[in-house]
């Protein structure tokens, strides 16, 4: 019993006795793990299977169309125990793929935006809903209180777990409060969701630091399971002359420091290397500590910056500049001190894996440029060896069982960027979470959660045409005269009610999947009249890939050979003309969610 | 500009409004006191999706033809566009859906053949219309208000005549059309730079809300039931179906009557027989249809009872090109059926003309009790042209019964010879006037007779009545230059506007050129076209038929060589191509 | 052999027409396309300040007819904008919603002024002033107006200066030394522009910059860093040039400020070159990158790649040294000889 299945079936008319069957549409909720209903999930909603942690994307942002922030709020936190912070600094790879954004269709839904406004707009005695296991007596250990070990944390407490969080440094948050700066992450919104987690019983002890103040064997003799989520604390270097001069920081100490509340001498002229997020907070926040020229210097071009087209423009707005196709040489100094640095001209070159170019130097095109200070922010990686010499590594990260978290210690495990190498905040966080789902396994024995399909009929679309052609709403920033001042205010304003609810309509809402019921319809093509792109098709077959699910039509465009007309919900825009216009009332609307559920419930 | 004078083209698939655009168009254009014409031209099929071209000119100078190339193409449906775009001018603007729902394969997108120095304008047509009323269909209006703002049209008076179009549909349906086009026209003025120069100004200088925007057939129709119609029996055929669809609306309401008959001999012999029975009667058909009536033409004339046929020609022969235009049925009109057979045949050259035709046909087949042709064509038919509302006929076109008198009743000849040829008729069941009236040949009281005296006698005095009506035409239209002329075209029907439009701008050539049209083909103003004759160097007679039916005919009266220019191309004669012809014959 | 190839040129201006009678010329029987997205016929930008004083109409403004495309056979689709480019599928999508496939293609798509970042604030306020577009759309403005402020960031402001001077009007400049295009304008350079404008009594603000602008109904009102105070009627910027490539971005094709080429002018796909203002090469002699300024080396480029689509393989080689002279004082130019 599920729609793919009545959709295959009617779809492949000439096989099967189906023919004559009449398609009932979904009447009640129906949960499903068919892999075919798990492939439509994953194709029909890009934005969620880009999401790290599978979030529900469409789900939350319809929330927010309908004025409930609160509920908004909460569907993120399944998925994601810290929305507001995410609402800020999220690399948003589901913007990447949200299908308003696909070419001729405008611009991606701002999916990070809307998840901000949620937490920003919601009651601020706002009820956290919390779905609790009973105790189970068993104790685990968290080591590193940054987002991978805050989100295992919180996924073993609700289990029902005892955690005890280490933390080296004397806050929790780890990157999020000492890599990201204030004017993009204002510490409350981190802390106020940092404590929702610490309030489930989580005993958090900071300024220790496993290895050093405590080891790893001590820690397994206390608990019986360890999560290791030390991040990547280690800065890649660039291995030229020079580098060791005084005015020259390696990025995240740069930003440690900032964070700390230190003033780190910068000088007037500051010269960044790096192409990541890291590199722009270095950028921007020398520019706060009196920096009059900030140029960020990077060995490709823009258009291979890991970094969203959002934060390059706020970089440009504060004046920083991009030096593109450049490559360090040597740092030069005078008394120990930074004088310039001498580059070569670089060329793009083709690389065969992503991002498929590679810079290579060009010869005797070197140049000299004057600095007061460089920073060195070209990413960093884990030390694997920091919390014990005999956890297995795999170069520089923890090393896992495959697709799992398991180290090759009896009950050690690892999750976050020490064991995936240096990536982003959901992803560490989604790590976290699903660590501790292997843990929880490990612990009692048996899978206590599992993802399903949620597949429920819905009688219209709710959603209005013109919403399609509404502009992405842009975030209203601080003028820049307003940005370099004491406090580091926060850059970005949020939305406002108002402005949230245009954004939150702009949403396709792809979780509404629609299927013709081939036993009714009767081939008039009055859907295919209306589409709004070519999003109905004439289909010949729909073949089954190796994982079960379904690829896309087969399409033709003989008649002869139509077996149905049928809506490539990858390609459907959710315009609900043609539900509108069939005569034959044969398009059934299914909601598809992909939800979490208790075996045992 | 000096003079305003602008062709619009709306160029669609059926189904798109392309039609109703373009009236709504000339509507309001007529409205804000513009003189406009409109030629539309769409597929044959009565339901598909063809192209549709809703073609007007709008001019502040009075017009005689639609012209034949456009200064504004508005592109509803691209591939169609894609052929229109020849007949956009040099300096010519393109309004096209630069957002249709998918996107065009190459060279499927009407702007992609645009040449230099036209403009291009790209209006999201679709999305407007979508955003503005929830659909596409809306899209005509879009483009409505783009070229309102384009063009510098009164914003509010345009919506105020859309209202008025619109005013007995639902809200909903005002709403969507009116909203639509305000959407087009803000997006218009926001975002697009005007590049050419055209401009409508001083618009509202004369707001003329009472007139009639109406094409031949419906000034056909009005002036046939202004002159009394009673019966109108017909059958459909493009492209006279409109004046039996007016009929079939109008007749009952005035206590008429109208027939659709199960074919064409049935419709003529209804008219015979409400004409016999002394009511006003018609008929209306083209070419196919006519044919079929040809027999029961011989006795409407053999029996002397008024009946009037209005012929709208198309291409033929057969069925030919239903939706085309050509002038090709002139032969059969003046020639068709068996015998020697006198007829009236009027071919108006205008829409006006059409009224005042309609109410002289059924006035001279009353009176003189013979049978008239109204010669009308495809383009006659079909164009549409705005005009002051006509006055009524005078009372002597209502009634021109001639009954005899107590003493010609004591002893009734129902065909008595007289001067004039006509007969006093009584109408049947007058008391005394009971007679004879058949197919055969007959003495005056009417009874069949086949002997010498009577038939030379019988033919004479039927031939005898186009003397009368010879003194009742209206003098023939001779305009351009007044002395010795190098060229006089000669024309007739629906080319004699083009004929006229091309003498003037060869006159403002410095061509001495004059011209030459009569509303009346038979009786024919014989002396009147001599005259001219003498005063041209050159006689061109331009018509939309190949083998120049109407330069024979002529030729009867003027025995000297004429210049001819036949086309056949289905489309209404252009006074470019008559202006063409005449620099070409000038020197030779 | 009749050739079956589909030449796409990409920009109406000197480098794609040079091209374009370069491939014409060699290939006789190939499709050649040129896309503009100007309705415009080719034109000489420099003589748009001509058009605007009316010293000369539009005739006179263009380069040639579209005659002399229908001679040479050459598609000319004026009017029609670049939306994408599938390098990998050799189709170009066009912003009215029509795909176009080529064989091979020339980038030529030129450049546009830039809104610099410092004044990025007053961005709604400021004209730009670059085509015939422009010139036809401001041309009432102009010839109405009475005062002008006008951001001198380039070479091409100051023609636009002595041009509303010479009609008459009220003109302030304001010096942009340090973001000068297409070099930078040493002290030396601005002081001489200074009193060169200044003799004709236009007034130059110098070491100042743009504090407030507020559109009132008189007009522009301008507040200056220095406290300097005036009402415009127009504010134009003139503050260099960006190339046209935004159509490229993301495609494939690389590029950087402009569409990144080699010294054969071929971008990283075989069937595609670029030329003229838009394309960014490495020049050794200076070490950098350079984008090519003015009408003549957009000519020379345009040729040598259509050579180059051809399988000649020329070298692009940079103009050689000159000097050009403007408002009281002279630049050594080693790449470029002209910005018009």
């Amino acid at each position: 019993m599920n729609v793919t299945e009545r959709y295959k079936k009617n779809l492949m008319v000439s096989n099967e006795d189906g023919m004559t069957k009449a398609m009932e549409s979904v009447k009640t909720i129906v949960y499903s793990t068919d892999p075919r209903d798990m492939g439509l999930v994953r194709k029909s909603i890009p934005c969620q299977n880009a999401c790290p942690a599978k979030t529900n994307i469409p789900g939350y942002i319809r929330c927010i169309h309908e004025g409930r922030y609160g509920r908004s709020y909460e569907l993120n936190r399944m998925a994601n125990i810290l929305p507001g912070v995410l609402g800020r600094i999220c690399s948003k790879p589901c913007e990447l793929f949200c299908r308003h954004g696909e070419s001729d269709l405008g611009k991606s839904v701002s999916i990070c935006s809307l998840k901000r406004s949620a937490a920003d707009l919601k009651s601020p005695l706002h009820r956290i809903m919390e779905g609790l296991y009973s105790p189970s007596g068993k104790t685990v250990a968290v080591v590193g209180a940054g987002p991978a070990g805050l989100g295992a944390a919180h996924e073993l407490s609700v289990l029902g777990h005892r955690v005890v969080l280490f933390e080296a440094f004397d806050k929790p948050g780890g990157m999020l409060m000492y890599g990201i700066p204030e004017f993009r992450l204002p510490r409350d919104v981190l802390m106020l969701e940092v404590e929702n987690i610490l309030r489930l019983g989580v005993v958090l002890k900071t300024g220790v630091r496993v290895g050093r103040d405590i080891s790893l064997d001590e820690l397994l003799s206390e608990f019986e399971a360890v999560v290791i989520t030390t991040g990547c604390p280690v800065p890649n270097r660039l291995n030229v002359p020079g580098e060791d001069l005084e005015n020259v920081y390696p990025g995240l100490e740069f930003m440690e420091r900032v964070n700390r509340g230190e003033k780190p001498y910068v000088g007037k002229t500051v010269m960044v290397i790096g192409d990541g997020f890291t590199a722009m907070d270095c950028a921007r926040s020398a520019l706060r500590l009196g920096a009059t020229e900030v140029k960020i210097n990077i060995r490709k071009t823009e258009e291979y910056m890991p970094i969203d087209d959002l934060e390059k423009h706020e970089v440009k707005f504060e004046k920083i500049r991009f030096y593109s196709l450049v490559d360090t040489q040597r740092i030069l100094g005078e008394n120990g001190r930074v004088t310039g640095i001498e580059f070569l001209r670089t060329k793009l070159e083709y690389s065969p894996s992503p991002p498929y170019r590679t810079a290579s130097v060009m010869p005797d095109s070197e140049f000299i440029v004057p600095a007061d200070s460089v920073i060195v922010a070209i990413g960093q990686r884990p030390e694997p060896s920091g919390v014990s010499a005999s956890i297995e590594a795999d170069g520089s990260r923890i090393r896992t069982v495959k697709d799992r978290f398991s180290t090759n210690i009896k009950g050690v495990f690892a999750a976050g960027d020490c064991m995936s190498g240096a990536s982003n905040v959901i992803s560490a966080i989604s790590r976290g979470r699903n660590c501790a789902l292997d843990v929880d396994e490990y612990l009692t024995g048996r899978k206590r959660k599992i993802q399903v399909v949620r597949l429920e009929s819905v009688p219209s679309t709710d959603r209005d045409r013109s919403y399609d052609f509404i502009p992405r709403t842009p975030m209203d920033t601080l003028d820049f005269d307003q940005r370099v001042k004491p406090g580091n205010p926060e850059v970005e304003k949020g939305y406002t009610a108002e402005q949230a609810a245009d954004e939150s309509k702009r949403c396709y809402l792809c979780s509404l999947v629609y299927t013709i019921d081939t036993s009714r319809c009767i081939y008039c093509s009055a859907c295919i009249d209306v589409a709004p792109r070519d999003c109905i098709k004439m289909a010949e077959d729909v073949p089954v890939m190796e994982d079960g699910s379904l690829s896309a039509v087969t399409e033709t465009k003989k008649w002869n050979r139509v077996a149905a007309i049928a809506i490539d919900n990858e390609r459907c825009i959710r315009c609900g003309k043609c539900y509108e216009v069939c005569p034959m009332n044969c398009i059934h609307v299914t909601k598809t969610e992909l939800i979490e559920l208790n075996i045992e419930d | 500009m000096s003079r305003l004078d602008l062709v619009v083209e709306i160029c669609g698939s059926a189904g798109e409004g392309t039609i109703s655009a373009g009236e709504i168009l000339s509507r309001f254009m007529s409205e804000e006191g513009y003189d406009i014409m409109s030629f539309d031209s769409y597929p044959a099929e009565i339901r598909g999706f063809g192209k549709c071209v809703a073609h007007t000119r709008i001019s502040r100078g009075g017009v005689l033809t639609p012209g034949k190339f456009a200064d504004v193409l508005i592109a509803l449906n691209d591939i169609h566009s894609i052929g229109q775009l020849s007949v956009l001018k040099e300096k010519g603007v393109l309004i096209y859906d630069n957002k249709p729902a998918r996107y065009h394969l190459e060279d499927q997108s009407v702007v992609g053949w645009l040449e230099p120095g036209m403009t291009p304008y790209g209006i999201p047509l679709t999305e407007l219309s979508i955003k503005a009323s929830g659909n596409a269909r809306a899209r005509n209006m879009v483009a409505l208000g783009a070229f309102s703002a384009l063009f510098g049209i009164d914003r509010d008076a345009f919506t105020e005549s859309i209202r008025r179009r619109y005013g007995k549909k639902q809200q909903a349906v005002i709403d969507s059309n009116v909203n639509s086009f305000l959407e087009g026209y803000a997006w218009t003025l926001e975002n697009v730079r005007k590049m050419d120069s055209f401009r409508f100004d001083g618009m509202s200088a004369e707001v003329k809300r009472d007139q009639l925007i109406i094409n031949g057939n419906e000034a056909t129709a009005m002036g046939a039931l202004a002159a009394g119609l009673h019966l109108y029996a017909g059958y459909p055929i493009t492209p006279a179906t409109k004046i039996m669809e007016i009929m079939s609306k109008e007749l009952p309401k005035r206590g008429g009557i109208f027939l659709q008959t199960e074919d064409e001999i049935s419709s003529i012999a209804h008219v015979i027989g409400a004409g016999f029975a002394g009511e006003r009667a018609m008929t209306g058909t083209s070419g196919p249809g006519f044919c079929l009536m040809s027999e029961f033409t011989g006795l409407a004339v053999m029996a002397e009872v008024p009946a009037v046929i209005v012929d709208s020609q198309r291409g033929g022969p057969s069925t030919g090109m239903p939706t085309k235009h050509e002038q090709s049925d002139l032969n059969i009109a003046l020639y068709g059926g068996s015998g020697d057979s006198p007829r009236v045949v009027i071919a108006p050259t205008c829409v006006e003309e059409c009224y005042q035709a309609a109410v002289l046909a059924l006035y001279i087949a009353e009176k003189y009790q013979t049978l008239v042709i109204l010669l009308l064509d495809f383009f006659l038919s079909n164009s549409i042209k705005n005009m002051d509302p006509p006055t009524a006929p005078e009372t002597k076109y209502l009634n021109a019964h001639i009954v005899p008198d107590a003493e010609a009743l004591s002893d009734y000849k129902r065909f008595r010879i007289t001067e004039n040829g006509i007969s006093p008729r009584t109408i049947p069941g007058t008391e005394g006037g009971m007679f004879f009236a058949t197919g055969l040949e007959h003495d005056e009281r009417g009874k069949p007779v086949y002997d010498t005296v009577s038939h030379t006698r019988m033919t004479e005095k039927r031939f005898r009545k186009h003397k009368g009506i010879a003194t009742e035409i209206p003098a023939p239209e001779v305009s351009g230059y007044e002395g010795d002329a190098d060229i006089g075209v000669v024309a007739w029907g629906s080319s004699a506007g083009a004929a006229r439009e091309a003498v003037e701008y060869a006159n403002e050539k410095g061509i001495k050129a004059a011209c030459f049209s009569s509303l009346f083909i038979s009786p024919f103003p014989e002396s009147e076209l001599k005259l001219f004759s003498k005063r041209c160097r050159k006689i061109l007679v331009p018509e939309m038929n190949y083998s120049g039916q109407f330069a024979n005919m002529i030729a009867r009266y003027l025995e000297r060589p004429m210049e001819r220019l036949n086309l056949v191309t289905g489309l209404p004669m252009a006074s470019e191509d008559i202006l063409k012809k005449i620099e070409e014959i000038e020197y030779l | 052999m009749p050739s079956n190839d589909h030449y796409v040129i990409i920009g109406n201006g000197p480098a794609g027409n040079h091209a374009a009678d370069v491939l014409r010329k060699n290939d006789p029987d190939a499709r050649i396309t040129l896309l503009s997205n100007e309705s415009m016929l080719f034109y000489y930008k420099h003589k748009l300040p001509a058009l605007i004083k009316g010293t000369i109409g539009d005739t006179e403004l263009s380069v040639k007819g579209a005659r002399d495309y229908k001679e040479k056979n050459i598609r000319l689709r004026l009017g029609q904008e670049v939306e994408r480019i599938d390098p990998r599928e050799n189709r170009i999508y066009l912003k009215h919603m029509e795909i176009m496939s080529y064989t091979k293609l020339l980038i030529a798509s030129g450049a546009s002024p830039r809104v610099l970042p410092l004044v990025s604030n007053f961005a709604k306020h400021l004209k730009l002033f670059s085509s015939f577009t422009d010139a036809l759309n401001q041309i009432g403005d102009i010839r109405n107006g009475r005062r002008y402020l006008v951001l001198g960031g380039d070479l091409v402001s100051f023609k636009f200066v002595r041009m509303l001077k010479s009609m008459g009007k009220e003109v302030d400049c304001l010096l942009y030394p340090d973001a000068f295009w297409p070099f930078t304008l040493t002290k030396d350079m601005a002081e001489a522009v200074n009193k060169s404008l200044t003799k004709d009594g236009i007034r130059v603000l110098s070491n100042d910059g743009l504090k407030s602008m507020n559109q009132t109904c008189e007009g522009i009102d301008v507040v200056t860093d220095n406290g300097y105070t005036a009402t415009f009627d127009s504010v134009y910027a003139f503050l260099g040039m960006v190339p046209n490539i935004s159509f490229a971005l993301g495609s494939g094709i690389d590029t950087d400020r402009g569409i990144l080429v080699n010294d054969h002018l071929k971008t990283n796909f075989n069937n595609v070159y670029a030329a003229g203002d838009c394309a960014q090469i490495y020049n050794p002699d200076i070490k950098s990158y350079w984008l090519s300024v003015g009408w003549k080396n957009a000519a020379v480029q345009g040729a040598v790649a259509a050579e180059n689509l051809l399988g000649a393989g020329y070298v692009i080689t940079p103009s050689p040294k000159s000097i050009l002279s403007v408002e009281g004082f002279t630049v050594d130019t080693s790449w470029w000889e002209n910005f018009d």
